[in-house]
């Protein structure tokens, strides 16, 4: 048994919703670029998880970020036509990002990374308090 | 007085539970680990070893064999959400709480007896 158990899992958890917020960032970042790398709109960004046995053999359940995937959505066209993205109709691609969405992932993730600090925390407490027994 | 102390039967109650409640606090941690993950279903402490442990305490005999607390699927969980997942963070986190004061409140037990113990032995407080 682990002095502090389930830190493994925890610390999978805690992993995984820091790349979810990384993505997020980058979308944020993103909202307002019309010209990528592939010469579009940016595409958002989409992590997801999936859980997996841990590999240290607990036999608990891990977390992982299966893959981020992009979210093919059209962004809306708008019409600026001083735009050097813009088309011949002087329409501009946007990317599919959405500032709202995004902040309500950010919160998510945040709430789910205090809330495996808060496992730690609590299994620390208890490895404290077995630590004391007898005195 | 030692012989009694270690098989009296609170005493070796407690170390059984000690043990399932560390157990437990994993697996609510595999819980609030995996509540953003599709498809996850909430895991607790078997049902055989709470029914076992609980028909020992009310029989007050030791001697019934307890299996040990292992984390299975928790069949009663509640409704599950749209993609799969049924962990529900608000009652992992209380559950959690609850679960660590148990644990506290069991190594009071267990640190009380030993004390006592000590206390015989000694002839005074530690």
């Amino acid at each position: 048994m682990n002095l502090i158990s389930g830190v493994n899992v925890t610390a999978s958890a805690l992993n995984a919703e820091n790349i979810r917020m990384d993505v997020v960032a980058e979308n944020i970042a993103n909202a307002y670029t019309t010209h990528g790398p592939d010469g579009g709109a940016y595409k958002r960004k989409v992590v997801t998880f999936e859980s997996m046995l841990d590999p240290a053999g607990s036999g608990k359940s891990t977390v992982q970020v299966s893959q981020i995937g992009t979210d093919n959505t059209p962004g809306s066209m708008i019409f600026d036509p001083s735009s050097p993205d813009a088309n011949k109709q002087g329409m501009v691609e946007m990317p599919n990002v959405n500032i709202s969405t995004e902040m309500v992932d950010l919160m998510t993730a945040s709430r789910a990374y205090e809330a495996n600090l808060a496992v730690i925390r609590n299994a620390r407490q208890m490895a404290t308090k077995a630590l004391t027994i007898g005195h | 007085m030692i012989e009694s102390l270690f098989s009296n039967p609170s005493y070796t109650a407690s170390k059984v539970l000690m043990d399932a409640t560390a157990e437990r606090h994993e697996a609510i941690a595999t819980n609030i680990a995996n509540v953003e993950t599709p498809g996850y279903k909430r895991v607790d402490i078997s049902k055989s070893f709470t029914e076992a442990f609980e028909a020992q305490v009310k029989s007050g005999d030791s001697s019934v064999a307890v299996p040990p607390a292992t984390i299975e699927e928790d069949p009663d969980a509640g409704t599950q959400r749209q993609d799969g997942n049924n962990v529900q963070m608000d009652k992992e986190l209380m559950a959690m709480s609850a679960n660590s004061l148990q644990y506290d409140t069991l190594t009071e037990f267990v640190s009380g007896s030993l004390k006592q113990l000590q206390m015989a032995i000694t002839g005074r407080s530690a």
